[in-house]
């Protein structure tokens, strides 16, 4: 590999901005001109039409503020039905003028810090509610961020710009998956990104990178071209970096996890087993529960950590149910921004699209130590710990007999709260929801607490709960779809759910092929709409 | 991937086996419950040529309630917002459980034919459409050539 003197800087420094990097500097074409962070983080005039460029350009300054503007006030958004605010808007408003989206992307890029937690959902929400940009736009963006390798290897100095960059790729891949993402995914959008997985990056910059790739592979013509990539690489990248899932640096652990899980859910390497196949599960008796989860939750082979890469809102319960006594379960956060963990029933709904989750309903509450509130029924209390941080041990002690839920953080606790049996006296899970780029690791006591509660006798999990082998396997998605498939469905089930027998007939109308579960649901028929007076079982 | 259900199953089996004329309609590969579709611009209207993206999603109280679609490609119409939203009663007051992603599909193509300004969801457009109605249609032409040729 060759080497370069912009390469020795350390991560996070900014290099002097007037010496352009000596591997760049001879090129003389009018597109790759002396290459500097100055340059690269300049108005992007090699993209934008001359028409437009002095309004534009007279606009930049104000476009950045407005991002950090809604940076600002993302983080006190807590309804889900709040308005959205008007920095936002205005940035909508303005992306959907001529070339206005390239600079609001081009913009969000640069003033991103990446020390904040909620910046790669801001980059995220305001991509996705600003109006869709012109084909012409998309391919435009690699040339505007002057993608390649060698802007991979520049960008080691700037680990702030590049993250940027990686997580606006990977949200345009996933919103315009398909042929647009294709168009995005040009060879030096590849190179860029492939290179970005050098372990020698900042590993922010290799995670979004891995992302960015992830979300490009929902694309089945970009999965097939990545994957050609990857085995033309002498080792296959993704290989080195899934080691990095026990590192003690919690940046670097995320990367290993989200490597391990493209491994064996979409880059899948020949003769590298499946994680479920290698993973000793023997000790633990309740994991999440793989069936109970929402579409995009990615959970780790051995059922204890999860973790969300998409857009939604994504949520999960545990195995094992708790109907009285005193349980206890610790939650170790690895990403600091917005989790809502906590407890809820089967009856709490997961509405990922809709942004609900845990702590959203009158069956569940949860603890959100990112904006610092504890949440029920959708409602929101502030509470009075620190923000948590990688590395914090989140406590979650619920105690049915009392009637009280008491969440801590690194052993300091809050005071009781008891809403949640407002709704519910029983057939409580351990259950969390995930903003994108969030994850945590739980432990149901397969392993000793951090902070067990003292002064109080508190049960396990893992001590009463039991899952045969086959409940352990949490199956690759490519394993699941294969099931799915071969899945057969009965010609005399309910035209509505297509499970349960048709048995009822609906009266007056005399229309049929429902099951009850279904008919229940009924107020009007589904075929003439006449109000239903009568469910009646049909004999045959 | 939360036990899905059979209905949604045999529906994109069924997608998949028989697509409808000018409609594809594709399940995401790691979420069954939403679909990449695309859809023909109508013969004889101002969006024939164009190829239309739209996404939809299957919510999980399918089929009890009605799946969301939204328009991802660009289009000049009265009841398509800036956003891709569509305003179309039987995706809202009037779904019944014995719609389906094809009857759904089949009614946004329907609605590329015979645009209804009087129950607008894009004002601006909706009140050219009314007044000035060759123009719009102009207008149609022009964001389907812009936005929606090429684009696949």
């Amino acid at each position: 590999m060759g080497q370069c003197l912009c390469c020795d800087e350390k991560d996070g420094e900014l290099p002097s901005l007037s010496v352009p990097p000596p591997e760049t500097a001879s090129l003389p074409s009018p597109l790759q001109p002396n290459i500097s962070v100055d340059r690269d983080r300049s108005f992007p005039s090699h993209v934008i039409p001359a028409s437009e460029a002095s309004h534009l350009r007279r606009m930049l300054p104000h476009i950045d503020s407005l991002v950090l503007q809604t940076l600002a006030v993302i983080g006190n958004l807590v309804e889900n039905d709040q308005e959205t605010p008007p920095s936002m808007l205005r940035l909508q408003a303005l992306s959907n003028k001529g070339h206005g989206w390239l600079l609001v992307l081009h913009s969000m890029v640069n003033v991103i810090p990446i020390n904040e937690p909620l910046g790669p959902a801001v980059i995220t929400l305001v991509l996705d509610d600003c109006a869709l940009p012109a084909k012409d736009s998309i391919t435009k963006v690699p040339r505007m961020f002057w993608l390649s390798a060698k802007a991979s290897k520049r960008g080691r100095s700037d680990p702030n710009r590049h993250r940027n960059i990686c997580i606006a790729l990977g949200c345009i891949a996933e919103k315009l998956a398909g042929p647009t993402s294709v168009a995005l995914l040009t060879d030096s959008t590849l190179d860029y990104l492939i290179a970005n997985l050098d372990p020698l990056h900042h590993p922010s910059v290799v995670l979004f990178s891995l992302i960015a790739l992830e979300k490009f592979a929902q694309t089945s013509e970009n999965k097939i071209a990545l994957n050609k990539r990857f085995h033309q690489e002498s080792q296959h990248p993704l290989l080195v970096l899934e080691k990095w899932k026990l590192a003690d640096d919690y940046m670097k652990r995320q990367v290993g996890f989200c490597s391990e899980w493209c491994l064996d859910n979409l880059f899948v390497s020949e003769g590298r087993p499946f994680t479920y196949e290698r993973t000793d599960t023997s000790a633990i008796n309740v994991m999440l529960n793989s069936q109970d989860v929402s579409e995009y939750l990615k959970i780790a082979a051995n059922g204890l950590e999860a973790r969300c890469d998409a857009s939604s809102f994504e949520s999960v319960r545990c195995t094992y149910q708790a109907d009285a006594g005193i349980w206890y379960y610790e939650a170790l956060i690895v990403t600091p921004g917005i989790m809502q963990i906590g407890w809820a029933t089967k009856s709490s709904k997961f509405l990922n699209y809709e942004g609900y989750g845990i702590g959203d309903d009158e069956y569940s509450i949860a603890y959100d130590g990112c904006r610092n509130l504890i949440w029920y029924e959708a409602e929101s209390i502030p509470h009075t710990l620190q923000q948590w941080k990688p590395g914090d041990i989140l406590g979650c002690l619920l105690n049915i007999d009392r009637e009280e839920v008491i969440f801590s953080l690194n052993g300091v606790a809050l005071a009781p709260n008891s809403q949640l049996f407002k709704s519910a006296k029983s057939g409580f899970f351990a259950a969390a929801s995930f903003m994108s780029f969030q994850q945590c690791e739980f432990n149901f006591g397969s392993k000793p607490f951090h902070f067990a509660p003292s002064g109080i006798v508190v049960c396990a999990f893992n001590d009463h709960a039991l899952l045969t082998p086959e409940q352990k396997i949490i199956l690759p998605r490519s394993k699941k779809l294969e099931q799915l498939r071969l899945t057969n469905i009965h010609e005399d089930s309910c035209s509505l759910c297509c499970d349960a027998p048709a048995v009822i007939t609906l009266l007056p109308c005399r229309h049929q092929g429902y099951c009850s579960g279904c008919a229940r649901q009924l107020e009007s028929c589904p075929l003439c709409r006449s109000s239903i007076q009568e469910r009646a079982v049909l004999s045959s | 991937m939360a036990g899905l259900p059979r209905r949604i199953i045999k529906e994109t089996q069924r997608l998949m086996a028989e697509p409808v004329p000018g409609i594809s309609a594709v399940p995401d590969e790691q979420n069954a419950r939403y679909f990449h579709v695309v859809v023909a611009g109508p013969e004889g209207s101002p969006f024939e040529g164009g190829v239309f993206k739209l996404e939809l999603f299957l919510p999980e109280e399918y089929p009890m309630s009605a799946p969301k679609v939204r328009f991802m490609t660009k289009i000049y119409h009265p009841n398509i917002d800036k956003l891709g939203r569509i305003c179309l009663d039987i995706l809202k007051d009037k779904w019944s459980p014995a719609l389906q992603i094809r009857t759904v599909l089949l009614s946004i193509q329907a609605l590329l034919s015979a645009p209804n300004p009087d129950d607008p969801l894009a004002n601006d457009v909706a009140e050219l459409w009314k007044v000035n109605e060759a123009e719009a249609i102009r207008n149609a032409r022009e964001w389907t050539r812009t936005y929606a040729m090429g684009n696949i």
